[in-house]
């Protein structure tokens, strides 16, 4: 502690906050959610002018931890403390007061209320007098310029529902510095921006530590952590595994402790070309202004990427192809069968899946149980003539999912919210593959799951394509698609921009091509 | 990369101009207006001063009601009870005026306390217990609907004095053709209108109706506001049910529960704008739409439609108006 008091960070910081430089420890957390122990005598310290990482697989407490520095939830034992002394934080209004706040993993933004409102949430200025009117004009123009420190170009008396997850993520930052926080934790903020998203947030964070504020971040992207942590805290089943500063980073050692075994990274696939007809055609498809002259093809046993950025039209696409979206123009052929105007139900009959980016929003009911949530896409089939479904059948198909797709539950009857991203992802497509699909459409199929799981999903993937089935992988993840596909098709304003094969499939290609470059 | 700060440009979809807000009370008040000309050319007794006024009235009970309602559906709940609420406070009224000749001046008062403690028992249901508020004020419906005929005996006060009676029909300011109650509502608009546009206390309500956990974790205290919410809309219930009375001069144990007044607070909320999943409302939505409201009601009378239709018929339309309403909301 004595040696941060001299860093030259901080004698850098000179502002109007007037809270000051903080250390902000914890010692011997113990948390429980029931009979769960999340958080075992983990001690963490944040240092000012540092980005300090905290890693692990999902499930590990990392949010927890974050969320009881944060006042929302309270220890069960162990102490905080705020430079030495010892701090009790029964609600998160308490921790604004002492400068801490902490960026969701989902931006919390109420959608109906002016981005103004949302930044100024809870201490609306006021003219003091009765009746203490809230004063508009103040909270527009700091807004405004708060907003406008982070580089964001965003009107504050736009409603919140009108913002990017992106720009949400910024306005949240704004939020923090708008209370006077100097401690900001960041929980996996990441995990839904594209590349370029992620430099913009980095380089606001590298601002603030520059400031000498104490920044936490969570994250499962190894590139990430490396690029912006200045120390890396790992988790594993809630209790402190390693710790490393700068000096000390090395993939395989975070890795290991974060699983607890080795990983093969850079993985690249074998350049393969299938032959064959092509099981799925599209022709000129378009939805102005959403996208437009769409072509590609996609054959039995090949696994081809979309890449882009958010909001590129890369899901739009994908919805259109499936019969989830309309489309004004092209043509959709199925093995030879056109199904640009068939239903939903007849495109999934077909041998047409599409396996969304929002779990929780369209892949899984949460409260309900694996078995129900695993024969949810078959129950036409778990049909007797009488109309009553076949219980038995119900269990078969639920532990074979469970054992074909590795699926780390206590039963088949466990909710799957209680799983962890990884396991509840796994469910999704033994939903989905139970009914055999010809071809698959995974939009972001490794979102919010740790390394572990990812490398898991990988191999399904590649299993899946050895058996034949065609898969379309949609992804922001660089490292994703050069893993995984055959061939990418980078998409740009609503148009394929490039298609790479093979061994063009790089980093630089690939990122260069959905940025748009070489377009024109 | 490091330390440049790039902007981020908003999104791609959508144009720079920021989105008009739809004006649904103007939308309404041409509405009402189309249909108090069409029906007062057909049936020119539509537009007797007899009707105006009671078309006039039964808009002010409706509107007290349709406010409250509003914001106890912006927080993201609902109040079933307010209907009952609205009988018991009449009922009370009733009696204590004509059977125990008790001045208006105190048993006025006397009431709206009754109508806000009947209130603040569903707030402390709704925020205390996690009973969802659909469940709780069907309930506390069911229970201050029975407490009006315990009350009552099951009979019926009528002859309510005319002094009484004259709070509802007499100007306030001589001279001024307003009747008092229209003053009243006016008065209980703006101030709501104040409370919701520049007060902490109404973006409370917004911001729990928006999500009530992140309004927590703003440090915004959440069971205080709902509690309040509900306790402002058994006041403003009972409020309506002295209204009501001071107009009709008679009161029943089904006063307010048979007129499914409660059905009526919620489709004028929801036809003047306000989001059914809460977080969004529009005020002078409310008020005007219970003109519309009690103007198409009323029209139906006036075309002859048989008289046990109207229930049915009233149910249809209000259906109807909500859909379309939500349809609309849903676009913008």
């Amino acid at each position: 502690m004595e040696s941060l008091q001299n860093s030259p960070r901080e004698s850098a910081v000179q502002d109007a906050v007037s809270i000051a430089t903080r250390l902000y420890a914890a010692t011997g957390i113990d948390k429980r959610f029931g009979a769960n122990r999340v958080l075992r005598n983990v001690s963490l310290k944040l240092a000012p002018g540092e980005v300090h990482t905290l890693m692990g697989e999902n499930g590990a407490g990392k949010s927890t931890l974050f969320r009881i520095l944060a006042g929302i939830h309270q220890p069960d034992a162990g102490q905080i403390m705020l430079d030495g002394r010892p701090l009790d934080l029964p609600n998160p209004g308490a921790a604004y007061e002492h400068g801490i706040y902490l960026v969701p993993q989902e931006p919390a933004l109420l959608k109906e209320l002016s981005v103004a409102e949302n930044m100024f949430l809870g201490m609306l200025p006021t003219n003091g007098r009765f009746p203490a009117r809230i004063d508009w004009k103040t909270i527009r123009t700091s807004a405004q310029d708060a907003i406008s420190t982070l580089g964001l170009d965003v009107d504050v008396r736009d409603d919140a529902k009108h913002l990017s997850i992106a720009q949400q993520q910024l306005v949240e930052c704004a939020k923090a510095l708008l209370r006077g926080c100097r401690i900001i934790l960041f929980d996996e903020p990441t995990s839904p921006l594209t590349s370029r998203e992620v430099g913009i947030l980095f380089g606001n964070m590298r601002r603030l530590r520059e400031q000498g504020c104490t920044l936490g971040f969570i994250s499962h992207r190894m590139d990430e952590v490396m690029e912006i942590s200045d120390r890396v805290s790992v988790l594993r089943d809630g209790a402190v595994t390693d710790e490393v500063d700068r000096d000390g980073f090395d993939r395989a050692r975070l890795v290991r402790a974060m699983v607890g075994r080795e990983l093969i990274f850079d993985r690249k696939r074998a350049h393969r070309a299938p032959k064959g007809e092509p099981v799925l055609s599209v022709r000129g498809l378009a939805h102005d202004p959403v996208f437009s002259a769409v072509d590609f093809d996609v054959r039995p046993g090949e696994i081809l990427g979309f890449s882009g950025l958010i909001g590129a039209g890369r899901t739009e696409i994908a919805e259109a192809v499936c019969g989830l979206r309309a489309k004004s123009a092209g043509t959709v052929t199925l093995s030879g069968k056109d199904i640009t105007a068939a239903s939903i139900r007849d495109i999934i009959a077909a041998g047409l899946v599409y396996v969304p980016e929002d779990r929780a929003r369209h892949g899984v009911i949460l409260p309900m149980s694996v078995r129900d949530n695993a024969t949810a896409g078959q129950i036409g089939r778990l049909q007797r003539k009488t109309g009553l479904l076949n219980r038995q059948r119900e269990v078969a198909i639920a532990t074979d999912t469970l054992a074909r797709y590795r699926v780390r539950a206590r039963g088949i009857d466990q909710p799957v919210g209680q799983l962890s991203g990884g396991n509840q992802q796994k469910i999704v497509f033994g939903k989905w593959m139970s009914t055999s699909p010809k071809i698959a459409i995974l939009d972001e199929p490794t979102r919010g799951v740790d390394v572990g799981a990812k490398d898991e999903i990988y191999k399904l993937i590649e299993e899946l394509s050895a058996q034949g089935m065609a898969i379309i992988v949609i992804s922001s993840e660089l490292e994703e698609l050069i893993a995984l596909c055959d061939r990418v098709i980078a998409i740009y304003g609503g148009r394929i921009a490039a298609e790479l094969h093979g061994a063009d499939i790089t980093a630089a290609r690939v990122g260069a091509a959905f940025l748009g470059a070489g377009t024109h | 990369m490091s330390g440049t700060i790039t902007t981020m440009p908003g999104p791609g979809r959508r144009p720079k101009a920021r989105p008009r807000r739809e004006l649904r009370e103007v939308t309404l008040l041409v509405a009402t207006i189309a249909v108090v000309c069409g029906v007062g050319l057909l049936r020119p007794s539509f537009m007797s001063f007899s009707n105006l006024e009671f078309m006039v009235l039964s808009a002010v009970v409706l509107g007290l009601v349709g406010i409250s309602q509003t914001f106890v559906i912006m927080t993201r709940g609902i109040d079933l009870s307010v209907s009952a609420v609205l009988g018991l406070s009449a009922m009370v009224f009733g009696l204590l005026s004509t059977t125990d000749n008790m001045p208006v001046w105190q048993a006025l008062p006397l009431c709206m306390a009754l109508g806000a403690v009947l209130g603040c028992f569903n707030g402390f249901l709704v925020a205390w217990t996690k009973i969802p508020p659909i469940i709780a004020t069907l309930g506390t419906y069911s229970l201050y609907g029975g407490l009006t005929f315990i009350y009552s005996n099951g009979l019926q006060v009528d002859q309510v004095s005319r002094n009484f009676a004259n709070f509802g029909n007499a100007d306030l300011i001589p001279g001024l053709p307003v009747p008092t109650p229209v003053i009243a509502l006016l008065i209980v608009s703006l101030v709501a209108w104040f409370v919701l546009n520049h007060m902490k206390y109404g973006r409370s309500i917004l911001a729990i109706g928006n999500n009530s956990s992140a309004a927590y974790n703003a440090g915004i205290s959440v069971r205080r506001t709902l509690l309040g919410v509900y306790t402002i809309s058994g006041a403003l219930a009972a409020f309506a049910g002295l209204i009501f009375v001071a107009y009709t001069g008679s009161a029943t144990a089904t006063t307010g529960t048979g007129d499914h007044v409660e059905l009526q607070s919620i489709a004028v909320a929801l036809i003047g704008g306000t989001a059914i999943a809460g977080g969004r409302g529009n005020l002078a939505g409310t008020v005007v739409g219970s003109v519309f409201l009690s103007v198409v009601i009323t029209a139906l009378v006036f075309l002859q439609v048989p008289a046990i239709w109207y229930s049915a018929g009233e149910g249809l339309m209000i259906l109807i108006a909500v859909t379309l309403g939500a349809r609309r909301g849903a676009k913008s």
